[in-house]
């Protein structure tokens, strides 16, 4: 008898495989970008198959979510421009495929070598999970064990925000087009429910899968609604608010980091009584701090007055 | 050795940088002062390092006081030291240099623009070049070496031009696909060795995944190191920049994946000689190619910037050697010519571009019809182009010179005829400016002795002096790359 699973696992890869296929082979801008949001959503569903819903969170909320909401605002600044370059099959093209190949057929090889089920850090983790301070493994290892690589990637985020912001790119001539009356009354309803999820997504990434990134992609998810529907729109004098908002996820993160290493104990070991506490506060911040980005690189700008030159190009 | 200290001089190498580009970006107005004193402040951390490290050994702090193979370990030794020292010395001279590139003299609104963002994208960056040289663990320098690249992209289109923009771009497209590349070898290495410290993955060494793992990051760090035929991306973006972002790009941010490379090479995947052949290949192929697109090139920035890959494959050399007798001064030699190149090319890059603002054009084939000489940043350029050429008593030229020693020792006189040709192809391109800076006999007006002079003018040529005379402490500098034996003892 064959576990009804397993055919979903494999209707599954095979739809991930022709999706991806999809999205190389279309040559249509906006039915490219659709397909890729699919091929996120199904990765999605495939994470929670291999039981790392944590990833699947992140892919959702981040690697489809936000990303497809990039792609289609960079498409919209296109305006009319389409990938108009056809599908070629010409030399470089094939040398390239057959590399890649090469390449691949090497790695199921390795991974066939590999030891099945080989060793592992989860049990150092469980092990040492009481002291972290939290009780969701991946968020001991994210917040404590490897805290220091959870800082950099949200200094990853606003290294993007500053180098997004230091790039003018003036106004353009034709005014976004504004959302109508069904998108206001969507927004209505549906940026409270994005709070809670929001809020609970970071709540609960202590004892069980979510955690900042997610959380954060979700309120972010907020901004995002709020820029499309004009109910929001980025002033210049809003700069220091979000300047604020952007590094203080950074600095509290490494200030905390610093402020613990006293009294023999080393950068970010946090002192057991207050690891849970510090470890949430530094999770909402960040939160702030990931929800603040991801909004404002949807923006795409900074809010700058609009100068006599801009106004003329 | 762990060594409990008051002070984590260590950890704050990497944090005073990343707090610096906080404040800077909080207050752009000051930022220029911000940067100076973030920069101030972390040459003292690695000041106080060395002095804990070169009398003490390597130090080692345990982030979070787990420990690997479960937390992240942070280690300084000799090597680290002196890429450090390379990092606060070059970017101090440069952040120098941008206070004049970016014053407050040039009005305009993207002037404005361009002060306000070189500083926390330059501090940030150096957060993530100190964090690389520091970290023991493969997916801590995934995440640093995506920091230094989104700094590094930043840093290429600051000017806003187009060309900048579009260089950037496919700096960042040929970016983006090595960290990929590094980011599945990394997935790769945990899936056979179940950790990621540089130890627990060194017991490993041959397996097939990681091998198939090796060959992902070699190429991936290739590509971000631009070694020949990778290298693609790089003269444009290099050229475009600004300068001081052009100095910081070629003189620091190539060195880390290099870096990177190497410590691997050394402490993990010790690959047969084979693949060493392959990367001296690639290395020749570089200095061949390098050479003669500077030699081909209308515009000296763009000259400077070949030259760079040229160099960078010259280092590449050393890893033709690994496994042999002479391996342990070829990688000593490499170690050197990293830093005489960072030294050497920011101080040309500056040069460069102090020229081009002097005499508002940067043709080669003009600069000897020009009337307007900027001699002090001419001079400096000189003074870099002997260290790379390297010529006595240049920190090139030791570098040059453990090198070779290390390929005779080893009897592979093929490696001292590349450097040897490296060396001629370097004299030949880097003459052609050379000769436009003191040819007078076309200009058409009578040649001004002391025009174009500037404050502007000091970083640059203290640069340049630093990298001919710092060959004299090159014996010094080899002793402190030999602590913590990061290439094996001696044979």
């Amino acid at each position: 008898m064959i576990d009804v699973l397993i055919i979903f696992d494999l209707v599954l890869a095979l739809a991930i495989i022709a999706i991806a296929a999809g999205v190389l082979v279309l040559r249509d801008a906006f039915a490219m970008i659709v397909c890729f949001v699919v091929f996120g959503l199904l990765s999605a569903l495939a994470w929670v198959r291999l039981a790392a819903p944590d990833v699947a969170l992140a892919e959702a909320a981040i690697g489809t979510g936000v990303t497809g909401a990039l792609l289609l605002k960079t498409l919209a600044h296109l305006r009319g421009r389409t990938l108009s370059a056809p599908l070629r099959m010409d030399g470089p093209v094939l040398a390239n495929a057959s590399l890649c190949a090469l390449a691949t057929l090497a790695g199921i090889g390795a991974l066939l070598a590999t030891p099945i089920g080989g060793p592992g850090l989860e049990g150092l983790v469980a092990q040492n999970l009481l002291a972290s301070g939290v009780e969701h493994p991946v968020t001991a290892v994210l917040l404590n064990y490897r805290a220091f690589d959870t800082l950099m990637e949200v200094v990853v985020l606003l290294v993007a925000i500053i180098a997004v912001w230091s790039v003018e790119r003036g106004v353009t001539r034709a005014p976004a087009p504004v959302m109508g009356e069904v998108y206001a009354g969507f927004a209505r309803l549906i940026l409270p429910a994005a709070v809670i999820v929001g809020v609970y997504l970071l709540w609960v990434g202590a004892i069980a899968p979510g955690g900042a990134f997610q959380g954060g992609a979700v309120l972010a998810a907020i901004g995002l609604i709020l820029l499309i529907t004009r109910a929001y729109t980025p002033l210049p004098a809003h700069r220091g608010a979000a300047r604020i908002a952007f590094v203080i996820g950074t600095a509290l993160f490494a200030a905390v980091a610093l402020f613990v290493a006293q009294g023999g104990r080393a950068t970010f070991e946090y002192p057991a009584a207050y690891a849970k506490s510090l470890i949430l506060i530094i999770e909402a911040v960040v939160t702030i701090s990931i929800a603040a980005t991801l909004a404002a690189l949807f923006h795409g700008r900074e809010p700058v007055a609009v100068t006599v030159r801009e106004a003329r190009a | 050795m762990t060594e409990i200290v008051s002070l984590d001089w260590l950890a704050l190498t990497v944090f005073v940088p990343l707090l610096g580009a906080v404040l800077s970006f909080l207050v752009p107005r000051i930022a220029p002062q911000i940067g100076l004193m973030t920069l101030a402040l972390a040459g003292l951390c690695v000041t106080m390092l060395a002095l804990q490290v070169i009398p003490g050994g390597p130090v080692i702090v345990a982030l979070g006081g787990w420990g690997a193979p479960l937390g992240l370990d942070l280690r300084a030794d000799g090597l680290a030291i002196i890429m450090l020292g390379m990092n606060v010395l070059v970017g101090g001279f440069v952040s120098l240099g941008a206070l004049d590139t970016f014053s407050a003299r040039h009005a305009g609104e993207e002037s404005a623009r361009m002060r306000r963002y070189f500083w926390p994208l330059w501090l940030l960056l150096l957060c993530g070049l100190n964090g690389a040289y520091l970290s023991t663990d493969i997916f801590n320098l995934y995440v640093m070496i995506e920091v230094i690249a989104l700094a590094a992209i930043g840093l290429t289109v600051l000017t806003g031009r187009l060309d900048a923009m579009r260089a950037g771009l496919e700096y960042m497209f040929a970016s983006m696909l090595g960290a990929l590349l590094f980011l599945m070898a990394v997935g790769l290495a945990y899936l056979q060795a179940g950790r990621l410290d540089f130890a627990g993955l060194a017991v490993h060494a041959g397996e097939p995944a990681m091998m198939l793992a090796f060959a992902l990051m070699l190429v991936g760090l290739a590509l971000k190191t631009a070694l020949f035929p990778l290298h693609f991306w790089l003269p444009n973006a290099h050229a475009s920049a600004s300068a001081p972002a052009s100095a910081l790009l070629s003189g620091l941010v190539l060195k880390a994946s290099l870096y990177i490379l190497l410590r691997f090479w050394v402490e993990i995947f010790g690959p047969g000689e084979r693949i060493g052949m392959l990367v001296g290949a690639m290395g020749t192929g570089a200095i061949i190619w390098g050479s003669v697109q500077a030699l081909r090139t209308q515009r000296l920035k763009l000259l400077v910037a070949w030259s760079t890959v040229a160099q960078i494959g010259l280092i590449c050399v050393a890893f033709a050697l690994a496994g042999t007798i002479g391996a342990q001064t070829a990688w000593q030699g490499a170690v050197l010519l990293m830093v005489a190149h960072a030294v050497a090319k920011a101080a040309m890059f500056l040069a460069a571009g102090r020229i081009a603002q002097e005499t508002g054009h940067d043709r080669i084939a003009d600069l000897d019809r020009s009337h307007l000489r900027p001699t002090l940043a001419q001079f400096a350029f000189a003074l870099a182009a002997i260290s790379l050429i390297g010529l006595p008593p240049s920190a090139g030229f030791a570098g040059k010179w453990l090198l070779m020693e290390g390929a005779m020792r080893a009897g592979a006189w093929i490696w001292v005829v590349v450097a040897m040709a490296g060396t001629l192809f370097s004299v030949a391109y880097l003459s052609r400016p050379l000769i436009g800076f003191l040819r007078f006999d076309r200009a058409p007006d009578p040649v001004g002795e002391h025009h174009g002079w500037a404050i502007a003018d000091a970083p640059p040529l203290m640069l340049a002096v630093i990298a001919v005379i710092s060959g004299l402490v090159a014996v010094q500098i080899i002793g402190v790359i030999s602590i913590g034996a990061p290439f094996g003892a001696v044979p």
